[in-house]
């Protein structure tokens, strides 16, 4: 790719608090947040553990946006989108990537409560794009992708798609999902969840946690000198250990597959997400041992993560890079989850940091020994590989690489 | 790289449903109501098609209307080589998306019909039944008739990113849905099979509303359309 896109810009507010410091925290020193919420509590669902955001943040939240105070989705990706689009000048283009909008507003109707006229709007994941973008006075394209637990990065593909077709100068994609009765009710209609709290590769796994929050990504074409000073902004000094520079990261390929087997179960042979991988590497003129890491989707089901670990199997035979999940720190955050992951991507690059994987305690036999338990410090990340994949059989890829010199 | 072209298209609406070989048929009585008032039911596939479904009576309704519309393209995906079906996307555009399965599920919380609730379960069905492999995506415009997938789907098909595609837009707004969201009740589907222009290219024979959306869809996607 000639002129590579290039993240620019990041925001982020997730069940560990607002901002990209608190995420940074806890990939250095793995820890997490999940934890029992009381808005789950008492109701029959398998678990009450979830990456919550904190009530004290949504209140800062309504008293940011009063206009906005019970539609909620709209609250958290505003409140990530506002510090990335200040920065930008030109034609900016927005991006939405979401599972279930504001599946609360949904939930109220379908009970015959009050809800505000923007909730009621923002139950159509394009509506709720389409107010985000009229909000922050976005005049370029306006995308919303909605592909289950791929969304993110997707999201992502297209904003680069639309910055390699000139049809606008910068993109923002924003990722948003939020914990409700519909997400907890219907996770635990598959038995999906862990009561306990997710354990993604472990070998006592029994199921994924769920989370919610928002993350933002602005994407530029070429050099970041192009957005004013946004990068500033947004790779804030790195905490205590950090001693690089803060550079930005290019999003070098991207590929998507479907595994046409099964819509609830990933294809027990990691064929599908292989392929997916392969588009990738293949867009990015990459081979397999060029990748220094796998952020992987790692949701602590017991066929998700098995089918991970073939799917590397194909990709890198036994050579596979460190790979680690981060589904014990946030939760599964559905539509937001690409987003944050990618983050994470980021931070784990400008910190020298291989990530580790919260809550992973024993490895399951069948995992490649280079998983990733804890933290390694002091490793250049120059190429990072992130994967996700999702109910209705799709997956995505996405190659991160350190701007050539 | 050849020019590209849409090899097939399908459309089911008000005024009827067909493809670009046999034009636009009237709906049977059986479905004529139904259709009107936004519901897909379980008949209609063995009311249009001679092909067994076996999972239809499962699905929520978009994922019913995108599997027929591609079905009414009239192409026999199985026999492409598995490499070409491995390089064939899916881009799906739908407004309202699975709402319907939504509202379903928040009254039943049945696991069978969670897994509907993601308008791309749609996509996985297309997939499961053509055994297709390859990228994919679902865009939820705020309006109709943005025809987003189908820039979308061109972006692909120039950048290489797969060799064929299939574009396919529908909605399905049927009750409780309708009152729930002050919409309007309604069903509508198109699906346009795009890929290399291939000797000898195929012509189509569109007529009334479905040669309007191919017209217009072509023209606002630079995609070339051929008339027989």
């Amino acid at each position: 790719m000639d002129s590579p896109v290039t993240i620019a810009a990041c925001a982020a507010i997730t069940a560990l608090g607002d901002g990209l410091p608190p995420l940074e925290r806890a990939l250095v020193h793995n820890t997490g947040g999940l934890r029992p919420c009381a808005r789950f509590s008492g109701r029959n669902y398998q678990t009450d553990v979830v990456g919550a955001v904190p009530d004290e943040l949504w209140n800062q939240l309504r008293e940011e946006t009063p206009g906005y105070t019970n539609a909620p989705a709209f609250l958290l990706a505003n409140h990530v989108l506002r510090q990335l689009r200040r920065n930008v000048t030109g034609r900016l283009g927005l991006v939405l990537s979401t599972t279930k909008a504001d599946i609360l507003a949904l939930e109220r109707v379908q009970a015959g409560q009050p809800c505000s006229e923007a909730a009621r709007r923002h139950i159509l994941p394009g509506q709720l794009a389409a107010d985000l973008a009229a909000a922050n006075d976005i005049r370029g394209p306006v995308r919303c992708v909605s592909v289950a637990c791929v969304s993110g990065l997707l999201a992502l593909q297209t904003g680069a798609e639309l910055l390699l077709h000139n049809a606008a100068d910068a993109v923002i994609v924003v990722g948003v999902d939020l914990l409700s009765h519909f997400v907890l009710a219907g996770f635990t209609a598959l038995k999906s969840l862990d009561p306990d709290g997710c354990r993604p590769f472990d070998k006592d796994r029994v199921g994924l946690s769920l989370g919610e929050g928002a993350g933002a990504i602005l994407l530029t074409h070429g050099v970041v000198a192009s957005v004013s000073d946004a990068a500033v902004d947004v790779f804030p000094a790195a905490g205590t250990a950090a001693t690089t520079p803060n550079l930005p990261l290019c999003i070098a390929g991207w590929g998507s597959s479907n595994d046409a087997n099964h819509l609830t179960g990933p294809s027990r042979d990691g064929s599908g997400l292989a392929l997916a991988m392969e588009r990738a590497l293949r867009k990015a003129g990459r081979t397999p041992g060029e990748v220094d890491y796998v952020h992987a989707h790692g949701t602590g089901t017991l066929y998700n993560d098995t089918m991970e670990a073939l799917a590397l199997r194909r990709i890198f035979g036994e050579r596979i890079p460190p790979f680690s999940s981060s589904k014990g720190m946030l939760g599964h955050t559905l539509g937001a989850a690409g987003i944050l992951e990618t983050i994470l991507c980021v931070l784990a690059a400008q910190t020298d940091t291989v990530p580790g994987t919260p809550r992973l305690r024993t490895p399951a036999a069948d995992m490649p020994a280079s998983l990733q338990l804890t933290p390694q410090r002091g490793v250049k990340l120059r190429t990072l590989l992130k994967i996700n994949a999702g109910f209705g059989g799709t997956n995505a890829a996405l190659m991160l690489e350190q701007p050539k010199p | 790289m050849s020019d590209i072209i849409v090899k097939a298209a399908s459309y089911l609406g008000p005024e009827g449903y067909g493809n670009s070989r046999t034009g636009l048929k009237p709906w049977p009585d059986a479905l004529a109501q139904a259709v009107a008032r936004g519901e897909v039911p379980d008949t209609s596939w063995a009311t249009l098609f001679s092909s067994s479904c076996p999972r239809f009576g499962r699905m929520d309704a978009l994922s019913r209307l995108g599997l027929m519309a591609v079905e009414l393209l009239g192409v026999d995906f199985s026999a492409l080589p598995e490499r070409d079906r491995d390089e064939l996307g899916v881009c799906l555009e739908t407004r309202f998306g699975c709402l319907a399965a939504d509202l379903n599920f928040l009254e039943t919380l049945s696991p069978s019909v969670f897994t509907y609730t993601l308008p791309s379960t749609a996509i996985g069905e297309i997939c499961i039944r053509h055994r297709l492999r390859g990228p994919v995506l679902c865009l939820i415009p705020a309006n109709d008739n943005e025809q987003q997938a189908l820039e979308q789907a061109r972006a692909r098909l120039r950048d290489g990113g797969a060799a064929r595609c299939l574009c396919i837009g529908c909605d399905a707004l049927a009750e409780p849905a309708v009152r729930r969201l002050g919409q309007r009740a309604g069903t509508q589907a198109g699906a346009l099979y795009l890929g290399p222009d291939e000797h000898p290219s195929p012509s189509l024979a569109c007529d009334g509303p479905l040669l309007e959306l191919c017209r217009r869809l072509c023209v606002r996607a630079e995609i070339q359309y051929k008339s027989g």
